[in-house]
């Protein structure tokens, strides 16, 4: 479970203090898929970055399954990415010169997963995402479709407790971009993860769950239901 | 993370960039395989030195105090020949003037399949074995007013005994040492008595002249040896010279090369910066970034390294067999006395310091871009790119 509590975080540039972050408070449970809403410059971006150690935050508190990641030093900020968290980002983030099967190996390996466990899991993968045979193939041959799938077969493949993804459907047309949310969702609900998603397409807000709308860094209170 | 997979990213990057790989390796076997060549081009001007020097009349290693039972026992490993001179103060005199000199008693045929001596004759020829001729040099045949075919009139200091000796060559060397003051006869035409035996021992050019030494004086621990190093101190202080300048050389170019290597390498990591930063959101702790580093400039180092030794071998050993001539420039140069022919010459020094070096300065190169993927925060890299 992640629990966030009152987390800011500001950035110096040319225009002074800008505030990416302000009093953010929210939680997310095993199992559950959270879209985070908003524009561009809205702070998605930076929360995912805080959640996932990649920033740090300037207040509060990010509570990850009983640890608060905020007071890591930069040794268990490295191995909390290791072992509990995954990045999906918007495009490329497939390393060129290694091969399908090499970049499902990497998460791997870094988790100490080798030998027959290993070619195991990154056939299960390939199988999974319907890219079987395609362990030889170089990045630079894939489709977008095809490269992004690959991108979260290796962001779950060592099976982490939180799945973080950034845009992950800009590169996609819509309906490729679909396919994916709907097999981020499903996968997170079988195996246990906390998913957050972060993305400014409307089209796909009615498949979460959960919408956490933010604006200048701000939580924006949730949309009241319906009446009747 | 294993050792092994890291070697094997770092295989497969250098593998998959093979145009940036290409190009940095380039540089790096030019530099070793020059450096190999230029080392062993060192070694070989240093070996043309000391050959030329000790072999136009000295040897490597003079000896004194030795009695003529005694010579048999100076042919120990290493030494490929023992010439053994008979010395005896004389006076020269023609018609006109008297000249005092050493003259060395010799044996001309050995005399002339050791040492290239004969071949400073100006003049005449060398003397005959057997004969009873005298082989002088341009400043005494000068100041004694003599030519060749003249008889010149010994007298030893011990008695006034005279013989006369046929003036059978003229030789000048542009040595001041062997210009002055010296003659040479065959042993059996010196004026008995007073006669003083030196040996001069020729050693093969692989033998190494310490342990010669070493054998000699325990050998015969009455007689004197004395290396071509202290009685010709100006070479090996020049030899020293040489190597200390070859050091500079190499240092001085692999630091221009490491820069090059430095910079292109940065400029390679930059480009893939992104990369990086997926890898470090991926839990790359700062000790996976520097090892995967270094593995890449080790395994290219290494690769280049080694192919620039063997193309720096290949190169000397062509120049070996065909010799480089610098006549041109030496025909005033007492060390290049007898041949302008270099040989470049390996030897384990010159054969393993480019690449060391190459080694030493390829992991130093690699520094400067560890340093800045390590420092460089993950969210800032994957923002920026």
């Amino acid at each position: 479970m992640i629990t966030i509590s009152s987390l800011s975080k500001q950035f110096v540039s040319g225009r002074g203090h800008v505030a990416a972050l302000s009093d953010i408070s929210f939680s997310v449970e095993h199992g559950r898929g959270v879209i985070l809403a908003g524009r561009s410059g809205s702070g998605k971006t930076t929360l995912l970055n805080c959640i996932g150690t990649l920033e740090t935050p300037d207040s509060g508190s990010i509570i990850c399954n009983g640890t608060d990641i905020c007071g890591l030093n930069a040794r268990q900020r490295a191995l909390f990415r290791r072992r509990e968290v995954s990045f999906v980002f918007q495009s490329g983030n497939l390393l060129p010169w290694l091969t399908v099967a090499e970049n499902l190996q990497l998460p791997l390996e870094l988790n100490a997963i080798t030998g027959a466990d290993q070619l195991y899991r990154i056939e299960e993968l390939l199988d999974t995402f319907g890219l079987a045979g395609y362990e030889k193939a170089m990045p630079a041959e894939l489709s977008g479709g095809e490269a992004q799938r690959i991108a979260f077969a290796r962001a779950i493949a060592h099976t982490p407790s939180i799945l973080l993804a950034d845009e992950p459907t800009a590169s996609l047309d819509s309906d490729n971009g679909r396919q994916l949310i709907e097999l981020m969702f499903s996968l997170c609900h079988t195996k246990g993860m906390c998913l957050l998603i972060a993305t400014h397409d409307q089209e796909l807000l009615g498949m979460a769950e959960t919408v956490i709308a933010l604006k200048d860094g701000k939580l924006l209170p949730p949309a009241p239901a319906p009446i009747g | 993370m294993r050792f092994a997979f890291i070697l094997k990213i770092a295989t497969l990057i250098l593998l998959r960039s093979w145009r940036t790989t290409a190009v940095l390796s380039f540089m790096v076997i030019t530099a070793v395989a020059a450096l190999v060549f230029l080392s062993a081009l060192a070694v070989g001007t240093n070996d043309a030195m000391i050959r030329n020097s000790t072999g136009l009349f000295s040897g490597h290693i003079s000896g004194s105090g030795i009695s003529e039972d005694e010579a048999a026992r100076l042919q120990v490993a290493g030494v490929e020949q023992v010439l053994l001179r008979r010395q005896q103060p004389v006076i020269l005199s023609s018609s006109s003037s008297l000249e005092a000199v050493s003259l060395l008693g010799i044996d001309p045929l050995q005399e002339q399949t050791a040492t290239a001596f004969w071949k400073k004759t100006v003049q005449g020829r060398y003397p005959a074995t057997g004969s009873q001729e005298i082989y002088l040099s341009q400043e005494s045949a000068k100041r004694l007013k003599l030519q060749v075919g003249d008889n010149v009139t010994l007298r030893t200091h011990q008695s006034v005994a005279l013989k006369q000796l046929t003036v059978s060559g003229i030789y000048k060397t542009g040595i001041s040492q062997l210009d002055q003051g010296l003659a040479f006869c065959p042993a059996t035409a010196l004026p008995p008595g007073g006669q003083e035996l030196s040996v001069a021992l020729f050693l093969s050019a692989e033998a190494p002249i310490d342990e010669v030494l070493s054998t000699l004086r325990t050998r015969l621990p009455t007689a004197s040896f004395t290396p071509w190093m202290e009685f010709m101190p100006d070479l090996k202080q020049l030899i020293d010279l040489d190597y200390i300048c070859m050091a500079i050389v190499i240092v001085l170019v692999f630091a221009i090369v490491s820069v090059g290597i430095s910079c292109t390498f940065l400029i390679f990591t930059l480009k893939n910066l992104r990369e990086h930063g997926i890898m470090k959101a991926m839990g790359f702790m700062a000790g996976d970034t520097a090892l995967l580093l270094v593995s890449q400039v080790s395994l290219l180092t290494v690769f280049a390294a080694t192919v620039g030794t063997l193309l720096g071998m290949l190169t000397v050993a062509i120049f070996a067999q065909v010799g480089i001539d610098i006549g041109a420039f030496t025909s005033h140069n007492q060390y290049f006395s007898v041949s302008g022919m270099l040989y470049p010459r390996l030897t384990r020094l010159a054969l393993f310091t480019p690449p060391l070096v190459a080694m030493v300065f390829g992991l130093a190169a690699a520094i400067w871009p560890i340093v800045t993927i390590i420092r460089k925060n993950p969210a800032d890299i994957l923002r920026s790119v």
